[in-house]
């Protein structure tokens, strides 16, 4: 499914990279980058977290001429008096201004590195109104942001990923440069698949996905679940051979009534059995004499 | 001879021909007829239904009129959504009046997706299973060899369902004819149509909205009763969720708390004074202060909370592996008396097909496998008997006998 995600979001598309201190998400996305690039789209960064040499180093070629990098890595706070792009700067009006002051006919993807460094200067809410805003306006064909999950509260993160259409979640992997991605996709239909698939980057930032990490550790518990049969290795038989059945089956069971008077007794209506009492002598009880019945 | 006092001295010729006594019959309170709800037959309290036939069985006949459901939402929003879909498309078909807000999608993105009703005569829900006649072909009789007493015997019943038709069964995969829908009026919020100066003001601008709509169309009760009534549904979608302005479901601690307390709050008190039913979705997974959750649940009268199996570790427990999620009754309510119908049922689980959105008992796992093998005939029966045993039984097999723990 990563390699689906590479190919191209569907317009409105907002997928987020959720790393942690111990794998970061910035190859992935800058793989991401490349796709796009070579996709012919126009790509936007605003990047906080790091400057614009690190962030091409890797990519090259014309594409590279697309990418059109907001440096809010100097001075982001804006703090000197010719900031280039400010943290406050992030709302819809400036950043449809942004994007559309680059003229070119298709609309562009924007990357933001990182949601992160937003979520620490404005507020969360803000941050969804705007994301949801540009999503919903027509400037932005698709939005990806590289978040730090462990640098905010669950709730934070939450919130956001519930705003997104696909959340990948990168995680160190078992050898050394592979890591593990979960990727869970919202279609707008409303289904959710995941997935989960180890991958590694290479030098020309292309992905390469092997195979998927669930399998390795749930086959070695199968064997020994499977279910022991246990009419196998007896000292005494429990099959039946086949005269041993026609035998079985010509037996009368000791309550098995004929089929008249099966019906007879699953069919009584509610009304049919009745108490037939005749009143015998000594069914006649005297009130003052109560042993009338005495043989003395 | 109950004659008014006041015709007692009045002249003939003002009696009108067609009257030959002075004799009226006194009314009683003016009843309200409208339709799409029914009285309750608990507690004579005005109901409408909410679109699932299993979830008005729950809720002890359908949802009060006046009242607030609140359902947790699950964690990819598709089964809380489906439900608020239902209620709507129940409100078209009962040609009841809509409110709908939202603040992620538009309003009108979620009315053009409601279910297609399924319009039939007849009713389509399946009744206890009858007992079979004595007409029936020899297998059926044939079907149960040892255990035949309990062939006729009705098969638990698995569907929550209450025996009389109210309410209407939707087709999830078709949506709402455009002239069924169009004929119902709608009122739509969509929250960045309404810009506010703070954030917090979301609330307050969608319940003055809501005042304002049920003034204007006279669905308050003190309102004079011009023209026939009506119900208005109002589904709000996702109240609480970072969108709306507050940090709920962002922080820990939220600062906010208190601005959506406060909207359910009143919302309550505007439904409790006018003939209008609403349906809260909120994103209860994204909200970590629990006190703050167990508030919102006081504040609203009925609450459930879906768990969806989709991307946890539950989806592949073959207990679970019929149905689509968990529903957990966090309250009922308690409407002008002092106890409430609880359900039968404590542990639930939902289904979604495509004519029905089940809501069953959840049984264990034991219950089903017996029922499966008195159905069986009589030698796979003893056979089988051997087989089928599950885990949670202990046999231990020795050289002679096999023993049964």
């Amino acid at each position: 499914m990563l390699t689906e995600l590479l190919q191209g979001t569907d317009a409105g598309g907002f997928l987020i990279i959720q790393d942690s201190a111990s794998y970061s998400g910035r190859h992935l996305l800058k793989s991401f980058i490349n796709a796009a690039l070579n996709r012919e789209e126009a790509v936007h960064v605003l990047g906080f977290e790091v400057s614009e040499e690190e962030l091409k180093d890797g990519l090259k070629g014309s594409p590279v001429q697309r990418l059109h990098f907001h440096n809010a890595y100097t001075d982001p706070l804006g703090w000197t008096d010719q900031p280039s792009f400010t943290v406050h700067q992030f709302c819809l009006e400036e950043l449809t201004r942004l994007v559309k002051q680059t003229s070119h006919p298709k609309p562009a993807t924007l990357v933001i590195d990182s949601l992160s460094w937003i979520l620490r200067h404005v507020s969360a809410p803000a941050v969804c109104k705007t994301l949801q805003q540009l999503r919903k306006g027509g400037a932005v064909r698709a939005i990806m942001g590289l978040l730090h999950v462990d640098m905010h509260q669950r709730g934070t993160v939450g919130s956001l990923c519930h705003l997104a259409t696909s959340v990948i979640t990168v995680a160190p992997g078992m050898k050394g440069d592979e890591a593990v991605a979960k990727i869970t996709k919202r279609s707008k239909s409303g289904k959710v698949v995941q997935d989960e698939e180890i991958f590694s980057i290479k030098t020309d930032l292309t992905v390469v996905v092997q195979s998927k990490p669930s399998q390795l550790g749930h086959k070695q518990a199968d064997p020994e679940e499977q279910e022991t049969d246990p009419t196998a290795n007896l000292t005494f038989n429990l099959r039946l051979s086949n005269t041993e059945r026609e035998a079985k089956e010509k037996l009368a069971l000791p309550f098995v009534f004929s089929k008249e008077k099966k019906t007879a007794l699953l069919h009584s209506s509610p009304g049919s059995g009745r108490i037939l009492y005749e009143p015998d002598a000594n069914d006649d009880y005297d009130q003052e004499d109560p042993d009338d019945d005495l043989d003395v | 001879m109950a004659a008014p006092v006041s015709t007692v001295g009045k002249p003939s010729t003002e009696r009108s021909p067609f009257n030959t006594t002075s004799f009226q019959k006194k009314t009683r309170t003016k009843l309200i007829s409208i339709p799409g709800t029914r009285p309750s037959v608990q507690n004579g309290q005005l109901l409408v239904s909410t679109g699932v036939t299993s979830l008005d069985y729950l809720l002890g006949g359908g949802l009060a009129v006046g009242t607030v459901l609140l359902i947790e939402e699950d964690r990819y929003d598709s089964y809380s959504r489906m439900i608020l879909k239902y209620f709507l498309a129940e409100g078209v078909v009962c040609r009841h009046e809509l409110f709908v807000a939202a603040a992620q999608d538009n309003p009108d993105d979620i009315l053009q997706e409601l279910p297609a009703p399924i319009l039939d005569d007849v009713a389509i829900h399946k009744p206890v299973e009858q007992p079979r006649l004595s007409c029936e072909p020899q297998d059926s009789l044939d079907a149960m060899k040892i255990a035949w007493r309990y062939q006729n015997l009705p098969k638990v019943q698995s569907a929550l369902a209450s025996s009389s038709r109210f309410g209407h069964y939707y087709d999830v995969s078709k949506t709402m004819e455009p002239e069924i829908r169009q004929a119902a009026k709608c009122h739509c919020f969509y929250l960045p149509e309404h810009p506010t100066h703070t954030m917090l003001e979301s609330y307050s601008a969608l319940l003055k909205s809501l005042q304002e709509v049920i003034n204007r169309e006279g669905f308050d009760v003190a309102a004079p009763m011009t023209k026939s009534r009506n119900i208005l549904r109002i589904g709000l979608h996702s109240l609480g969720s970072a969108l709306w302005g507050d940090d709920l479901s962002c922080h820990d601690n939220p600062r906010n708390g208190h601005a959506l307390t406060t909207f359910l709050y009143g919302l309550r008190a505007l439904l409790r004074s006018s003939l209008s039913v609403a349906v809260v979705t909120v994103p209860s997974h994204l909200i970590q202060d629990r006190a703050l959750m167990g508030s919102i649940t006081r504040l609203c009268d009925n609450a459930i909370a879906l768990e969806s199996f989709k991307g946890s570790e539950r989806e592949t427990n073959p207990l679970y592996k019929d149905y689509h999620g968990l529903l957990h009754v966090r309250q009922v309510p308690h409407l002008n008396c002092l106890a409430s119908k609880l359900p039968d049922h404590k542990d639930l689980a939902f289904k979604l097909k495509r004519k029905q959105f089940t809501i069953e008992p959840l049984h264990l796992f034991p219950f089903n496998m017996f029922v499966s093998v008195l159905n069986l005939s009589a030698d796979d029966n003893e056979k089988s008997l051997t087989l089928v045993l599950p885990a949670c039984f202990y046999y231990r097999v020795s050289k002679s006998k096999v023993k049964l723990y």
